[in-house]
C-alpha cells in the first residue's frame, strides 16, 4: 500500500469515528498522523513544539503546548496500523505549560489487527492553571485479538485540570490493559477521568484508575462505563486516595454484563487525612428490566431496545 | 364484548407467591377516559403490567383481547406496535439518552421538531428539554412530563397511564383532565390509573380495585361516592360482599 492511500484510510477512519470531529488536514490546527513508525504528515503552529522520532517499533515523541498558549482546535493525533500484525509502540512526554489550554484528540486505528500490539506509554505534566483535556478513541477491526496497552502517568500542578477519556466501543476490544496513574499535587486541581468500553466475544479488558488527591481541596470524578456481552470479561479497579485537606473524590462505574460474560468492579476508596471526603457508587450486573421493557412498550424490539440504551451508557 | 377495545376476561397473576390480581374483568371502550381507582397496593399497576406484558406479569388464568385480537401470549413489542402503550408510575432513567431521541423512538422514528414541540407544549415544557438527557439528573416532575410528552408522540389506540398526576406538580385538576382528554380528542382511548377519586371522578367509567380484585365498575361518580364513603378507612375484610351488592346498584 502506498504511504498516500494509508494516510487516506486512517483520516477517513477518524473523521467518521463515533462522531468525533478530527482537524487533519486543516491549516490552523495541529495534528500528526503516524502509520506504524512512519509519521505520514504533521502540522505544528507556533507555541506548540513536537520533537517526534522514528524508532524501531514506533514513535518516540515530547510535546510542548508552552506557557499561556491558548489551543482553539484540539490538536489531533492520528495512530495507526493497517496490517493484521505486528506491533506499535509510541512513548510520549506532554507538558502543557502554565496557564495554558489544549485539547487532545487521539484515534488509534487498526481496522484489520489479528495479532497486534498497540502500546502506548506516556508522562503528562499539566503546569500552574493550566488545563489539559485527553480524549483516545480506539478503532478497531471486527475480529482479532489485537492487545492494547495505555499507561500513563499525569501530574496536576496549583489549579491544573485534566480531563481525560478513553473511548473503545467500535470493533473488538481484543485484551485490553489500560493503566492511568494520577496525581492531584496541586492545590484546588481538578480531574476527570471516564473510561466507556464494549466487550464482544471473548475479549477482555481492565481498567486502572488510580488518582491521588494530593493537593489541597484537590478534586477527581473516576467514571467507567464498561459494557460486556458474549463470553467476554472485564475488570475495573478504580482507587481515588484524598491524602489532604478538603480533597474530594467520587468514583462511578456501571458495568452492565449480557450473554455469558463476566464482570468484576473494585472501586477502592481511601482517605489518609481527616479533611478529605471520597465516595463511590458501583452498579453491576444486567441492564434493568424496566429500561428494556419501557423501551419495548414504545415498539422497539428487545435487542432494539438493548442497543439503544447501551449506544446512550457509552456515548 | 365485541365494542370494547380493551378486554380483561377473568384474568389473574401471582407473583412471589401471593395473588395480586384476582379474577380481574374489565374493559375499555373506544374513545374513552376509564378510570382504575384504588389505594396504595390495591394491585392498580400490576394490572397496567399485566395488560402491557411484562416479563413477571403473564396471566396464570384468564385471557386479555385487544382491538378483538387475543393478545394474553404476544411480547410488550408486539402489543406496543398494535397500539397499545404504558406510561409508567416511576418512568425508567436512560443515561446518554437525550429527550429528542426518546420522543423520536416513541413516534417509531419518524418525528418532526415541530412535531416534539407541541408535544413538550401539550406538558407545559419548552424546547429546551429537547437537549436534556433522560438520566438521573431529570426531576420526577419532569420525567413524568417526557413521559406523557411521549405517549402524545405515539398516538396509541390506548394509552395506559399510571398515576399520571403524581409527582407532577403545578397541573391543577382541570388542566390534567384537559390534558388527558386531549388525547381522546386526538383519537386515543385512555385508562387512568389513580387513587385520587376526584381525577377518576372526571372519566366517563371507573373501576374501584382493592387487593386485586375488581370490587365495584360503573360510572365515574357511582365509584367516586363509594370509594369516598367506604375506602377510609377501608372496610375490610367485608368489602367484597359489601361491594357486591353495591356493584349490581352502580353497575351501568
Ligand atoms: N413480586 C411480588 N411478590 C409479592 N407481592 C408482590 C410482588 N409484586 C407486587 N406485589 C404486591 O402486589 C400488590 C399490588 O402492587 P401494585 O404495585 O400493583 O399496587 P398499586 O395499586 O399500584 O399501589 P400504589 O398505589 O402504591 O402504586 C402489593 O401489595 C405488592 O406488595
Ligand atoms: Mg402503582
Amino acid at each position: 500500500m502506498q504511504v498516500s492511500e494509508e494516510y487516506k484510510t486512517l483520516v477517513e477512519i477518524a473523521e467518521k469515528t463515533s462522531g468525533v470531529f478530527g482537524t487533519l488536514g486543516e491549516a490552523d490546527a495541529v495534528y500528526v498522523v503516524v502509520h506504524a513508525n512512519r509519521i505520514l504528515d504533521k502540522n505544528i503552529l507556533p507555541g506548540v513544539d513536537i520533537q517526534a522520532e522514528e524508532t524501531e517499533s514506533g514513535i518516540n515523541a515530547t510535546i510542548n503546548v508552552l506557557e499561556g498558549v491558548v489551543l482553539e482546535k484540539p490538536v489531533h493525533l492520528c495512530f495507526g496500523h493497517l496490517g493484521d500484525s505486528g506491533s506499535q509502540v509510541i512513548n510520549s512526554n506532554i507538558f502543557i505549560g502554565k496557564g495554558a489550554r489544549a485539547e487532545f484528540l487521539a484515534h488509534c486505528i487498526f481496522p484489520n489487527a489479528v495479532e497486534f500490539l498497540h502500546a502506548m506509554e506516556g508522562t503528562i505534566h499539566i503546569g500552574e492553571n493550566a488545563s489539559f483535556s485527553y480524549k483516545e478513541v480506539h478503532v478497531h477491526g471486527p475480529e482479532g485479538k489485537i492487545e492494547v496497552r495505555p499507561v500513563s502517568k499525569v501530574t496536576l500542578e496549583d489549579g491544573a485540570s485534566y480531563f481525560g477519556d478513553f473511548t473503545l466501543v467500535e470493533g473488538r476490544v481484543g485484551n485490553l490493559d489500560i493503566d492511568i496513574d494520577v496525581e492531584a499535587r496541586g492545590e484546588s486541581s481538578r480531574v476527570e477521568v471516564t473510561s466507556k468500553i464494549y466487550g464482544k466475544y471473548d475479549d477482555f479488558c481492565q481498567v486502572r484508575d488510580v488518582v491521588r488527591l494530593t493537593g489541597k481541596n484537590s478534586s477527581a470524578l473516576v467514571k467507567a462505563r464498561v459494557v460486556l456481552k458474549d463470553s467476554s470479561s472485564g475488570r475495573f479497579l478504580g482507587l481515588v486516595d484524598g491524602a489532604a485537606s478538603g480533597a474530594r473524590g467520587h468514583i462511578d462505574c456501571t458495568e452492565i454484563v449480557q450473554g455469558r460474560a463476566k464482570a468484576e468492579a473494585s472501586p477502592v476508596v481511601t482517605v489518609s487525612h481527616p479533611e478529605a471526603e471520597v465516595t463511590h457508587e458501583a452498579a453491576i450486573g444486567r441492564l434493568a428490566d424496566d429500561k428494556i421493557e419501557g423501551l419495548m412498550a414504545k415498539g422497539l424490539g428487545e435487542d432494539e431496545a438493548v442497543d439503544v440504551i447501551v449506544s446512550g451508557l457509552l456515548s | 364484548m365485541k365494542e370494547s377495545l380493551l378486554y380483561l376476561d377473568e384474568v389473574s397473576v401471582t407473583r412471589g407467591g401471593a395473588q395480586i390480581l384476582d379474577k380481574v374483568t374489565i374493559q375499555v371502550k373506544p374513545k374513552e377516559m376509564t378510570g382504575v381507582l384504588g389505594r396504595n397496593g390495591a394491585g392498580k399497576s400490576s394490572l397496567a403490567y399485566t395488560v402491557m406484558g411484562l416479563q413477571g406479569y403473564r396471566p396464570e388464568s384468564g385471557r386479555i383481547y385487544f382491538k378483538g385480537k387475543d393478545i394474553t401470549d404476544w411480547s410488550i413489542t408486539e402489543r406496543a406496535k398494535s397500539g397499545l402503550t404504558l406510561a409508567w408510575q416511576h418512568p425508567a432513567r436512560y443515561e446518554g439518552i437525550a429527550v429528542r431521541e426518546y420522543l423520536r423512538i416513541s413516534s417509531g422514528g419518524k418525528a418532526d421538531e415541530e412535531t416534539m414541540k407541541e408535544a413538550l407544549d401539550f406538558v407545559q415544557l419548552d424546547t429546551s428539554y429537547l437537549d436534556r438527557m433522560l438520566d438521573k439528573n431529570l426531576s420526577g416532575g419532569e420525567r413524568k412530563r417526557i413521559e406523557l410528552s411521549s405517549v402524545y408522540m405515539m398516538k396509541p389506540d390506548l394509552a395506559i397511564l399510571d398515576e399520571p398526576d403524581s409527582g407532577v406538580d403545578l397541573l391543577a385538576l382541570g388542566d390534567i383532565t384537559r390534558l388527558f382528554r386531549k388525547i381522546v380528542d386526538d383519537g386515543s382511548s385512555v385508562m387512568i390509573i389513580t387513587h385520587r377519586e376526584d381525577v377518576a371522578a372526571r372519566c366517563d367509567r371507573s373501576y374501584l380495585m382493592c387487593h386485586g380484585r375488581i370490587v365495584l365498575e360503573g360510572s365515574a361518580e357511582a365509584v367516586k361516592r363509594y370509594f369516598l364513603s367506604q375506602c377510609r378507612p377501608c372496610p375490610d375484610p367485608d368489602a367484597e360482599e359489601f361491594a357486591a351488592e353495591e356493584k349490581i346498584n352502580a353497575s351501568i
